[in-house]
């Protein structure tokens, strides 16, 4: 992917974005700051040219819970301050304003970790985290599981393709469609497992226990702009946390 | 044979996650597919904590949260139950109760609870009772009715999780009487349910 | 004497083999030497212990299979045991046969893929390209650099495996029944690399049931029968055995007509394994002899 210079900054810089991010929303009191958040980073995901996806995600995996997650406070937050009646609801101030306290933090929140997973790829992600101090085995698991995973999605359609022309049917009453699943996930279940024997002697194959410190091709650069965010977020979280003790 | 803690991650075991990984999230699709009310979305931590014992389930259950978590962050949080989950897997595995159907069914009890309970906290606290699906319209029912929170979303979760996690649990022990015995020697915790007795 | 023991890189001395759940012996009693840049190749029926010889001698056999191993196993005048699993990845190359496996499962092209080894075995950066350029190369897939190794067919993995594990540059090579799952261009690709492999003097143990091609290739066969080596030697030898009619396993092509002459009469000068020898094995003059009969 063509990258612009908020892509190419090195993924430790973006995760602690996202934590600072994430604890600012916490420490700043009230729903204001937390839901001028949101903007901000649409913002930088414009500049990033990752918009639409940004906005995509957030609306498919936030907006649903967010309306139920403020309905919820906002009728039955435990609270003495009625301000509106209709039928048996009632709701109060104390809802309305735990439910946009709420709704705010989790929009936030969720939203910086989306725009994270938007800017990073995992493989970056995951190697920066090698550098870091992960071991190659805990690399290796999430990369193979990364790859894995849409294979055995391929293996399950097929099977449910011949499991249909073998008459199994996938339409009609739940109980049917419920013996669809045991005959799909069996034989996936199976094959897969009896296939990681072999995978270990590929594994050794290529010498992935060897006692030498490992090298790589996939390599990460630090800019001068990697080096100084951090500490950037690190000071203007303490100044928050600073002016929330004094106030 | 004592086993150490170490002794769980090997190759063979750590290798297992990603096919526990990709089960989880493969099986919940397919039930998605076929439209089934129960998600199903434990299969390969359950099927891990029966061979590969404890510690290696209570990874692949973080596994699959992080990475459900990359196109829906409200995963993250609920690592903490998929790691509960395959912790108790293990341990009731290691007891012996998957050998047969009825303590399988216990079993799958005893997950439902501590689903149940170290999910309701982050349900509460985190998402202020709601958990984005249709769960969340029971426990507003029940809030409706005049229920505290906690006991709602309990009490919700918990009808949700007792079908999902015995159902679960029952095909995890099918599943494992019909693996070789071969193989089963191969793995972690695999002898406790060989057909024949180990020659080592 | 002494000179071929100075030359042996791998040896077995009365090995047997039996795993965790079984009472049976899968290795009875295996002794045999290979000599250094010799190509040796493994016969006999299935189930007769051809790939758990091939895993004893990799080592994976006590390092990663349990089970009971008697004997000594010596590579390169070290007991197998003595070595750690993981350093003998750069002294013995390991391919088998199932294609669909042998990816790493990690990397997203075949560069990478053929790549990984190296980086396991913390070869410097420049270094690794250089020789992965080379290895494409010469297995011929260059063209495949780019692509995702889980979308090749069973053919081009299986090049990429053996690509993946030449360029490690082990003197050792053991390959299992690497062309069981491939068509016979594939087949054909797959021992053009093997070939360039002898060529280069690298020691090849090969299991294989195309016994044409074994006879071509092969300086030594190793016979093994229900986990026992029934039969020994250079290649001519042990095909020309009587004894080898008796293993029930298949002689190349030109072998079985010309043993079929034989007991119809035809002498043999010597007992043909190459199909162009078959003209100058005959013994002619007997033939016109037997005409008159």
């Amino acid at each position: 992917m063509q990258k612009n210079f908020i892509q190419q900054l090195h993924p430790l810089t973006k995760f602690f974005f996202a934590l600072f991010v994430s604890a600012s929303v916490l420490i700043i009191p009230g729903f204001i700051f937390s839901f001028l958040v949101f903007p901000m980073l649409l913002l930088i995901a414009v500049a990033a040219g990752v918009a639409k996806e940004f906005f995509g995600t957030v609306m498919k995996a936030l907006l649903f819970l967010l309306i139920i997650v403020f309905f919820m406070q906002l009728f039955f937050y435990p609270g003495d301050h009625l301000i509106g009646q209709w039928g048996i609801f009632k709701w109060t101030e104390e809802g309305l304003n735990y439910g946009l306290t709420l709704t705010s933090r989790i929009l936030a929140m969720g939203s910086v970790f989306i725009l994270f997973f938007c800017l990073t790829e995992v493989r970056d992600f995951v190697k920066s985290l090698e550098d870091a101090g992960l071991p190659p085995m805990g690399a290796y698991v999430v990369l193979s599981t990364l790859q894995i995973i849409p294979e055995m999605r391929r293996q399950a359609n097929t099977i449910m393709d011949a499991q249909k022309t073998r008459g199994v049917e996938t339409e009609g009453s739940m109980l049917t469609r419920a013996r669809a699943f045991i005959p799909t996930l069996t034989p996936l279940i199976l094959s897969s497992i009896s296939s990681t024997e072999e995978r270990a002697i590929t594994l050794e194959s290529r010498a992935f226990s060897a006692p030498t410190k490992k090298t790589s091709l996939h390599k990460l650069t630090k800019s001068t702009a990697d080096r100084i965010l951090p500490f950037i977020y690190l000071i203007i979280l303490l100044g928050m946390v600073l002016w929330r003790i004094l106030t | 044979m004592k086993r150490s803690f170490k002794d769980d991650f090997n190759m063979m075991s750590m290798l297992l996650i990603p096919i526990g990984v990709a089960v989880n999230i493969v099986g919940f699709q397919i039930a998605n597919v076929l439209r089934l009310p129960i998600f199903l979305d434990t299969i390969g931590t359950i099927l891990i904590g029966v061979v590969a014992g404890p510690w290696v389930a209570l990874l692949a259950g973080l596994i699959t949260n992080l990475i459900n978590g990359i196109f829906n962050p409200t995963y993250f949080p609920y690592a903490i139950t998929s790691m509960a989950i395959g912790l108790g897997v293990g341990y009731l595995a290691k007891g012996g109760m998957f050998k047969n159907i009825p303590k399988t069914i216990i079993s799958g009890i005893v997950i439902t609870f501590i689903a149940v309970i170290v999910s309701a906290p982050i349900t509460v606290l985190v998402f202020g009772g709601a958990t984005g699906s249709t769960g969340s319209l029971l426990t507003a029912t029940f809030l409706a009715s005049g229920q505290k929170i906690w006991s709602a979303v309990f009490a919700s979760s918990f009808i949700f999780e007792i079908a999902d996690k015995v159902v679960s649990v029952l095909i995890v022990y099918f599943i494992v009487r019909k693996m070789s015995d071969r193989y089963l020697s191969k793995m972690n915790y695999g002898t406790l349910y060989m057909k024949r007795e180990s020659n080592n | 004497m002494e000179d071929t023991y100075m030359n042996s890189i791998i040896e077995m001395k009365n090995v047997s083999y039996r795993y965790p759940v079984s009472d049976d012996w899968i290795i009875k009693n295996a002794s045999f030497t290979i000599e250094k840049g010799k190509f040796t190749a493994i016969i006999g029926n299935n189930g007769s212990g051809k790939t758990t010889l091939c895993n004893i001698i990799r080592g994976f056999i006590p390092h990663f299979y349990k089970g009971v191993l008697e004997g000594d196993v010596i590579v390169d005048d070290k007991k197998i045991i003595e070595y750690q699993l993981g350093q003998l990845g750069e002294k013995i190359g390991y391919v088998f046969q199932n294609p669909f496996i042998q990816v790493s499962g990690v990397k997203d092209t075949v560069f990478e893929e053929v790549a990984y080894g190296l980086e396991n075995l913390g070869v410097e950066e420049n270094e690794i390209i250089d020789r992965v350029n080379e290895i494409l190369q010469l297995v011929k897939i260059e063209h495949l650099r780019e692509k995702h190794p889980m979308g090749l067919s069973g053919g081009q993995r299986q090049r990429v495996a053996l690509a993946s594990i030449i360029v490690m540059n082990p003197d050792i090579l053991v390959i299992d029944e690497p062309t069981s799952q491939l068509d016979p261009i594939g087949t054909e690709h797959v021992f053009d690399i093997i070939r360039l492999m002898k060529e280069k003097g690298k020691t090849i143990i090969l299991v294989e049931h195309k016994m044409d091609l074994i006879a071509e290739y092969a300086d030594n066969l190793i016979v093994l029968n229900e986990g026992e080596i029934v039969l020994q030697g250079p290649t001519r030898e042990v095909f020309a055995d009587p004894r080898y009619g008796d293993c029930n396993i298949q002689y190349p092509h030109v072998t079985e007509v010309a043993l079929k002459l034989q007991k119809n009469g035809v002498n043999l000068k010597y007992v043909p394994i190459r199909n162009e020898e078959l003209p100058e094995s005959i013994s002619w003059a007997s033939v016109g002899e037997s005409v008159y009969d």
